[in-house]
């Protein structure tokens, strides 16, 4: 028989732990952390290869570039925009990288802060035509994609840089414990610095503010334009990280490196900070979710060349794993709504 | 609770189902890679089979990453490592982005050949097995050039700047008009276009604006050849002349009716059958010989002609035959020739 008298101090706390566990185990994170167990577990157990340490070094190599890639289009879907371009800055970036130290000699101290200036340099063009145009991020980006694209051509008449210093190709292939690539403690963490940013820091708030409701931030003093245009420098040094990443894996900047116009970089931008639980319209973003959800992109599209299910048919098989990882999670969110749990 | 527990149950099952058979641990488990998909590489297919067949590899699985990109190229070939393939024929999508993922499949006891296109040295793979592009080209321009009477203007039509084979063949056409002394030109070089897309739009729109200012097409990439053939098959005056490379029907239909002169046939089977073979000589004990006849190119010094043949319209209708001949003679003496074995 329940007692429907007053509750006890006891029996607050009870359920107030109860609430928090609760609402910790429904996050968006705690979703995607079962959907990554679950898949590794399937994959583990159905190839012969997905748990060998070689396959997890590689695996970690390339959800490390992903993971920032997605970084970069999360710090401006914080805005409530958009950037298409990241692919074409993430290649002149790293063509950038490659003049310095091939052509001109620099040592690395000076070529890798190069490669991200020039990665934020391209991000604030992005964001100044953003503001002063009116126009939405989608439009400027999708121009910008192509003229940052082929002016790179232009300069480098699309010839790759292949004698970079052999000590950025030795990050590339460094192992802890045989298996963690370098690569991921970096992006875990820049995804920790990113988190301390919108936590802990005016403008991190001022980002989120200026994309949850860009009016009403305007009204309380935030710079709302400035801070767009902070967003995109943002994107641009991180698509720099990922293309700075992606040369630690081949040894070369190839103007190729993100396909025609950088467009392959598009997916996992995207998909990680979506699956994360970033709102499109902006104001929220999770940076663990990012992480997981393009960990997530990652091990799937692993997995599945793993289980031989054919290269043409990988894309196929990637969106319907992703798209029932997408109903597993509303499912999730349904549960979350019912129970009445705030996650 | 009991559905998701019989859902776990299926999902194991099912994963358990597609659970690889197991392979004998010394069994050679040849893996034929290309840049990406391409019509040259489908001979690599029924190569990879024949080798199976006639060497008892435990496998020849010709392989293909979903996109021309060397990143899909990349993380194709460290899955196939994890999956237990031991030896690797690869046309690196990059001749250095490449050699960062050759060195650690070779790291991993796998022996790899660069197959149809080179690696920039220093490199961990054996050695580069492919067409020497530069001198088939030349030798294609050379016949073109001679098809034209030994003057006029030339446009070439290439295939992809990230192909390292393609600055060759650029280098190669334009040697073969300088030594012309002026009375060959080339006036055109249209590159980054094997692919049917672009190759349609750039080379028709060319030949729309620029047809009277030709003489002469040399293509040195698959399908601008197909392209190309197609475009004077429609213009019809046969003035052009022209000589294509590799065998797709549509060349070999626009040579036997006097649209194209001929066609650089290279040796893609010959490439996967005898690169398959010799992966599997190696892991069984042989060794490369310091001291065999490679040849040297631009980005290696350890080069194999895997073989080329013009083929105008008395050859065309034997084109197989010419490239099993080409197949034979190679490997009759390969061994000899290139490797020392206990």
């Amino acid at each position: 028989m329940k007692d429907s008298g007053a509750v006890r101090p006891h029996e607050a706390m009870t359920s107030g732990a109860r609430a928090r566990f609760a609402g910790a185990v429904l996050t968006n994170e705690f979703g995607l952390v079962l959907l990554i167990l679950l898949f590794g577990m399937l994959f583990a157990l159905g190839t012969r290869g997905f748990a060998s340490p070689f396959n997890l070094f590689t695996l970690g190599r390339i959800m490390a570039i992903n993971i920032m890639i997605g970084y970069s289009m999360m710090v401006v879907i914080v805005t409530g925009g958009l950037d298409l371009s990241v692919g074409a800055i993430g290649v002149c970036a790293a063509m950038f990288f490659g003049w310095l130290s091939q052509r001109l000699g620099l040592p690395l101290v000076v070529t890798i802060p190069g490669a991200l200036a020039m990665g934020a340099a391209l991000g604030a063009v992005n964001g100044q035509l953003i503001v002063r145009s009116g126009l939405h991020s989608f439009i400027i980006t999708l121009a910008t994609m192509s003229v940052f694209f082929g002016f790179m051509e232009f300069v480098t008449r699309a010839q790759a840089f292949r004698g970079l210093p052999p000590a950025i190709l030795a990050v590339g292939r460094m192992r802890y414990f045989g298996y963690v690539s370098p690569l991921l403690l970096v992006s875990a963490g820049v995804g920790l610095g990113l988190s301390a940013l919108y936590r802990l820091t005016p403008l991190g708030r001022e980002m989120l503010a200026a994309g949850a409701n860009p009016a009403a931030a305007e009204l309380s003093g935030v710079r709302v334009k400035r801070v767009i245009v902070q967003c995109h420098m943002l994107a641009g040094a991180l698509a720099g990280i990922a293309a700075l990443m992606a040369i630690a894996r081949t040894g070369a900047a190839i103007p190729s490196m993100a396909g025609d116009l950088g467009q392959d970089w598009l997916l996992p931008a995207f998909l990680g900070p979506v699956l994360g639980g970033a709102l499109l319209s902006g104001g929220r973003v999770s940076v663990l979710g990012a992480f997981l959800g393009s960990a997530l992109v990652s091990e799937l599209t692993n997995g599945l060349l793993q289980f031989r299910v054919g290269e043409f048919w990988v894309q196929t098989y990637l969106g319907l794993l992703l798209m029932a990882a997408v109903l597993i999670d509303l499912a999730r969110r349904k549960l979350v709504a019912r129970l009445g749990v705030a996650p | 609770m009991l559905r998701m527990t019989h859902a776990l149950i299926a999902a194991a099952a099912l994963a358990l189902a597609l659970v690889p058979a197991a392979h004998a641990a010394d069994a050679t488990r040849v893996a034929l890679v290309p840049g990406g998909p391409h019509p040259y590489f489908a001979a690599w297919e029924k190569a990879g089979q024949d080798a199976k067949k006639d060497f008892n590899l435990g496998a020849a699985d010709y392989r293909v990453p979903q996109k021309w990109q060397l990143s899909e190229q990349n993380s194709l070939l460290e899955s196939l490592l994890s999956q237990g393939y031991n030896a690797f024929l690869v046309f690196p999508g990059d001749p250095v982005g490449s050699n960062a993922t050759v060195q650690e499949l070779t790291e991993n006891g796998a022996p790899v050949i660069a197959t149809a296109g080179c690696l920039k040295e220093p490199t961990t793979a054996l050695f580069c097995f492919g067409t020497d592009t530069g001198h088939s080209a030349y030798l294609g321009t050379k016949e073109l050039i001679k098809a034209m009477g030994g003057k006029g203007r030339i446009a070439h039509f290439t295939g992809f700047l990230v192909d390292p084979n393609t600055q060759l063949r650029i280098d190669a056409v334009e040697q073969a008009a300088k030594e012309t002394n002026g009375a060959v030109k080339v006036v055109q070089v249209i590159a980054d276009i094997d692919a049917p897309g672009p190759a349609e739009e750039k080379i028709n729109a060319y030949l729309a604006a620029h047809a009277n200012d030709v003489d002469g097409i040399i293509t040195t990439a698959w399908v601008p050849a197909v392209v190309a053939s197609n475009a004077l098959r429609r213009i019809g005056d046969k003035r052009i002349k022209m000589v294509a490379i590799d065998h797709d029907p549509v060349v070999l239909k626009a040579i036997k009716d006097g649209f194209v002169n001929g066609t650089m046939l290279q040796n893609p089977y010959g490439q996967g059958y005898i690169g398959s073979y010799a992966l599997d000589r190696i892991r069984h004990g042989c060794k490369v010989k310091k001291d065999a006849p490679f040849k040297t190119i631009a980005l290696t010094n350890r080069f194999i002609d895997s073989g080329t043949v013009y083929a105008d319209k008395s050859a065309v209708d034997n084109y197989v035959g010419a490239m099993q001949a080409i197949t034979k003679t190679i490997f009759a003496g390969f061994e000899k020739t290139y490797l020392d074995c206990p």
